[in-house]
């Protein structure tokens, strides 16, 4: 019997809603005392390849005959092509394709503003041509001998200047992003503004922004692709398999039955895989116009132009309180520059809105196209720098109270969510603040640093270290929800394979289902393959949101809980017991109660043959109640007055996500977290040359990634109570939460040790000895 | 990357005959040894070499030997084992500092000492092709209208705001070397100081060397042993593997062991001009002097006399200062 049920979901700070086919009944929640891999310290049942290299991403992929592709770019951030001329390429040796707008067809992308080739070029970096050869030196080499005539156009990559009524058009619909209504830019509203800055004491208001972050993960975007009569196979560096087949399918008239795409191993993601890119569509269309199979992977220059970014964001934030720290009012004006074509601008308001119960609220978020690679999704988009706005701006106004940064985030705790007073699932998030405070030892430290600076006499005059500390808090989503399907099958000699086409993108995916289905099905984990990053395999959303262990995870459980049951009913006819008093221990069937009454798996499945046991599992509707993810991160810190150099010493997470499947991967998503929000704090950054609008810093060379010598020492832990209020696992998600904090709480922390803050992102030398010097280097 | 001829030299001599005549300008020969630098220019396209010419392939370049007190450094040193030589470590603190402060290990493994003085500017306007900057043949310096937050804060000697790269360069200046220099006419040996070049209309590169010119050898002039010091501070935009937002050398000779009191200083400054550069007025007030907090922050304020900033790089000028009085004030004995 199949049900159809409507549900809430959020993803990335926005919710919808999500229609459910409902078939048979979800197991209940997930007892402690059922769990044996659960919960459980677990290495990677991926790790030996991963570390061995016999992993093969997809660059890796080798197919017979296969060529290499390479494209050639608009190196203006906007330009008209007057013409092409191919001819040296052509006649480079080796060369076997050369497609452009001239012989391409004319497949929309980017919606409908722009085609597979366009002439218009609105970034630098957009695709003009594409040669495919017999090696990718050749490939390079011609795409490089490739002439292009442009006509310079225009160009704004400047959000404030593009926002204006007399900019340059990125579109003919105007460069601001418009909301329902047809206004520009998205607005949120709660109470009465006027009136709660009328009611407070005191009041901050200041400016924030943060820079352009690059994902920079290890494996560029690319595919590779190969026809095989009319069906396409696509090995695509994606944390969405089934994203892009759609989109393929889509360009290029095919049914879904004919797009096949494959993504093993993932070389890190981070929210820029969520979809097809363009290099996906027109490696098809060389292997289609070729008749060989097409490598085309970007590099590193290219990643960084044309794969993805975290928007920058201007914040204007004005905080209002009463002197017992209550808030009264926020408002805050968001500007973020989302590329040439960003379709959505992302939910720096999130925090904001979320966070803590203030009354009166206004907030206005401006998505703004300029001529610069578009956007996307980069763990936790908008939440991460909103973050740095708001708990920026509550430090500021406990500085002014004198009042503990700590105690002004107890006061204005939110219960329930302060927009719609719904009810969450579960929130320990008083438990973090007081279990990270004590781990980190923040009273007893925030005591002797007043102290010191009491007796050091105030200034920054001297050369000695400046030494701070700062925290900030963490809300997201995460608590996933439908629609999410799998396949458990118990092969005729009792290995058990789990089918889904979700993508492990190196967080452990593959790890926790394996615990998760062997718990499920009462067997050990060594029995258990778990089968993702294949379209031919059952549904999973993409990788992202934080949703993969509270979306896929239920489904997995489902299906093997289904298979074990099918097990036992069939065991129950040879047994000659009902399959109510059955249960799996040590690989054998035992009757309850009577340990010698018992069968061998392998001998009721011998019983049966070659029939396969199939499980299906699906992930249920989500409850009424708002589910979030919490946590709170402390930071020291230590500046060098000399240089400007910022050292984050020592950080401290408390998390409150539900249950945790594994703790040695919930760790190192912890860690990667602290790691990339630190990057955006203090040392990541594009830079863009203002005078010609294009990137200085696309390499690993000038973009300054934290490395291991900038790293603080992580110290993690979690609250790990269960929510099953969210989901029969109890377990919510730990993808994006750790990076939330990261940047606020360092923030705070050098402002803590210099005295005065620093409100751009990242925190660079340049930027602190400019403050140190009053604002005036 | 266009394709190259690659040549494995037995001498310096044939290397040099190798380097000679074959091609100009971007597509002339150059010699390779680390290639840490010459490699990400061709993967650029700045350089399209027809000729690589190897001189790992040379016999005794990469030595280091004790001649009464001069060390003399083979070309071919990497900068690893300059870092962790116990000779370099002892006498020429500085130098040692300065390797092991430059780039990554992996970087430091095959960069050498030659090929890190001769690297070329790393302005992202001069590395980027798509910039025709005056360094390379244009009209126009982008770097001192645009993105400028790393460039030169002594701006006023040429046309061209970059700066010198290298961080042994700076130790180098401070500690007094000379190269040893050898092309098609013989052997040269240059002060350091004359090895670096502000870039001119008519020479615009950084450095004297000529197409088949190969740094040999770089020696470093003894120092008296009980009374002297030397220290290279960097200060970068992370902790590390990044180029110097200001890199400071001081190596100084006290009158005698323990009495503070200078007898001969030289102080070098790296990333905040085209070439490493003396402060020569720091310099002259600090002899005779008791070197102290007071007079270590007036050697600063004197070294960075005469900085003409760009938009986005005064932070600079305050960071040179400081760095320069913090490394007089770290050669002080404990």
């Amino acid at each position: 019997m199949v049900r159809v049920v409507r549900t809430k979901v959020e993803i990335e700070g926005r919710t919808h809603e999500e229609v459910v086919v409902v078939e048979g009944e979800e197991p209940a929640a997930w007892a402690a005392g059922e769990l044996h891999h659960v919960g459980q310290a677990t290495v990677r049942v991926d790790g030996v390849e991963r570390v061995t290299g016999s992993a093969r991403y997809t660059s890796d992929m080798q197919l017979p005959g296969m060529l290499y592709a390479a494209v050639a770019r608009c190196p203006h951030p906007h330009a008209r092509l007057r013409s092409l001329d191919t001819r040296a390429a052509e006649a480079l040796p080796g060369v076997r394709a050369i497609l452009t707008h001239e012989n391409a067809p004319p497949i929309p992308w980017h919606g409908k503003a722009s085609r597979v080739f366009d002439t218009e070029l609105r970034h630098e970096g957009d695709e003009i041509a594409a040669v495919a050869a017999d090696d990718p030196e050749t490939a390079e080499r011609a795409a490089r001998l490739i002439r292009a005539e442009y006509e310079v156009l225009p160009y704004v990559i400047d959000a404030e200047v593009a926002m204006r009524p007399d900019a340059v058009q990125v579109h003919p619909d105007g460069n601001v992003l418009k909301d329902e209504d047809g206004n520009e830019g998205e607005t949120y509203t709660r109470g009465d503004v006027a009136k709660g800055f009328g009611a407070a004491d005191v009041v901050f208001e200041g400016r924030f922004s943060t820079a352009a972050q690059m994902h920079n993960a290890l494996e560029t975007h690319g595919s590779v692709v190969a026809w095989d009569g009319p069906t396409l196979t696509i090995y695509d560096s994606t944390q969405a398999i089934f994203n892009v087949r759609n989109r393929l399918a889509q360009s290029l008239g095919l049914p879904l039955t004919d797009v096949r795409v494959i993504k093993n191993y993932v070389g890190g993601a981070f929210g820029a895989k969520l979809g097809a890119y363009k290099q996906t569509l027109i490696a098809a269309l060389l292997a289609r116009s070729t008749g060989r199979p097409i490598h085309l992977m970007l590099d590193r220059r290219a990643e960084n132009l044309v794969a993805g970014h975290r928007a920058p964001s201007i914040q204007h934030i004005k905080v209002g309180a009463r002197k017992d720290g209550t808030l009264t009012a926020l408002e805050m004006r968001i500007i973020c520059p989302i590329g040439a074509f960003g379709m959505w601008a992302p939910s720096v308001g999130g925090p904001a809105k979320e966070m803590y119960t203030i009354p009166n609220m206004h907030i206005q978020t401006f998505g703004v196209r300029v001529h610069t690679g578009s956007h996307s999704a980069f763990r936790a988009p908008g939440y991460v720098e909103g973050a740095v706005a708001l708990e920026g701006a509550l430090d500021e106004i406990a500085a002014q109270l004198g009042l503990d940064p700590l105690a002004i985030r107890l006061k204005n705790y939110a219960a329930k969510d302060p927009g719609s007073d719904q009810a969450f699932t579960a929130k320990h998030l008083d438990e973090c603040y007081r279990r990270g405070a004590e781990r980190f030892g923040w009273a007893g430290l925030r005591k002797d640093l007043t102290a010191a600076r009491k007796a050091s006499g105030a200034g920054s005059a001297g050369t000695a270290l400046l030494r701070g500390i700062g925290m900030a808090s963490q809300n997201w989503g995460g608590g996933g929800g439908p629609t999410a399907q799998a396949l458990c099958r118990i092969n005729s000699d009792g290995s058990v394979d789990v089918q889904c086409g979700s993508q492990d993108l190196g967080t452990g995916t593959r790890t926790v289902l394996a615990q998760i289905a062997a718990d499920a099905l009462h067997l050990g984990m060594d029995r258990v393959r778990v089968l993702l990053g294949d379209t031919d395999k059952p549904y999973a959303p993409l990788s992202g949101g934080s949703m993969t262990v509270a979306s896929v995870g239920p489904a997995v459980r489902m299906a093997a809980d289904e298979a074990r049951k099918q097990l036992l009913e069939i065991a129950s006819a040879f047994m000659d017991t009902a399959p109510d008093r059955l249960e799996i221990r040590d690989g054998r069937i035992v009757r309850q109660g009577q340990a010698d009454r018992s069968m061998s798996i392998a001998d009721v499945l011998k019983e049966i043959g070659d029939y396969q046991i199939i499980g299906k599992g699906f992930r249920g509707p989500n409850p009424p109640e708002i589910i979030r993810t919490w946590g709170a991160q402390f930071a020291e810190v230590t500046v060098d007055p000399v240089t400007g150099h910022v050292q984050v010493v020592r950080m401290t997470g408390v998390y409150d996500t539900g249950r945790v499947i594994n703790p040695l991967t919930y760790t190192s998503q912890i860690h990667g977290g602290i790691v990339q929000g630190m990057g955006l704090a203090v040392t990541e950054g594009r830079t863009l040359d203002p005078t010609s609008g294009k990137s200085l810093n696309a390499n690993l060379e000038e973009y300054k990634l934290p490395t291991i010598a900038d790293l603080p020492q992580i110290d993690v832990t979690w609250i790990g109570e269960p929510d099953f209020q969210a989901n029969h696992l109890g377990a919510k998600g730990i993808g994006e939460p750790p990076i939330i904090p990261t940047p606020a709480a360092i923030a705070n922390a050098v402002a803590d040790a210099l005295g005065v803050r620093v409100f751009d992102l990242p925190i660079t030398p340049e930027r602190v000895l400019t403050a140190l010097a009053g604002g005036m280097a | 990357m266009d394709p190259f001829e690659h040549h494995n030299a037995a001498t310096v001599a044939g290397a040099i005959e190798l380097l000679t005549g074959n091609a100009t300008g971007a597509q002339a020969a150059r010699p390779i040894s680390g290639g840490t630098d010459l490699l990400t220019t061709m993967k650029a396209g700045l350089r399209a070499p027809v000729r690589l010419v190897n001189l790992k392939t040379v016999r005794g370049l990469d030595s280091i030997v004790d001649y009464a007190g001069t060390l003399r450094l083979g070309a071919l040193v990497t900068l690893d084992t300059l870092e962790h030589n116990g000779l370099v470590a002892e006498r020429y603190r500085a130098l040692a500092d300065a390797a092991g402060l430059a780039a990554s290990p992996q970087l430091r493994n095959m960069g050498t000492l030659g090929g890190n003085l001769a690297q070329e500017s790393r302005c992202a306007y001069y590395r980027n092709a798509d910039f025709p900057c005056w360094l390379k043949g244009g009209t126009v310096c982008y770097a001192r209208e645009g993105d400028n937050a790393h460039h030169a804060v002594f701006t006023d000697d040429s046309p061209c705001v970059t700066v010198h790269p290298s961080d042994p360069a700076t130790a180098l200046l401070a500690l007094d070397a000379t190269l040893t220099i050898q092309g098609a006419a013989g052997e040269r040996r240059v002060p350091i100081g004359d090895f670096f070049t502000l870039p001119r209309a008519d020479h615009r590169q950084l450095t004297i060397l000529g197409p088949a010119d190969l740094i040999t050898g770089i020696e470093l002039p003894p120092l008296p042993a009980a009374r002297s010091a030397s220290r290279y501070l960097k200060a970068m935009d992370r902790a590390t593997w990044s180029f110097a937002l200001a890199g400071v050398a001081v190596a100084l000779t006290w009158t005698a062991p323990g009495s503070g009191l200078i007898e001969s200083v030289r102080i070098a400054l790296g990333g905040v001009a085209p070439v490493p550069r003396r402060a020569a007025a720091a310099e002259d007030y600090l002899v005779g002097k008791q070197l102290n907090a007071a007079t270590a922050a007036e050697a600063g304020r004197l070294a960075v006399q005469g900085a003409a900033s760009l938009a986005h790089n005064a932070y600079k000028v305050r960071l040179l200062a400081g760095l320069v009085a913090r490394a007089l004030a770290a050669t002080v004995p404990t």
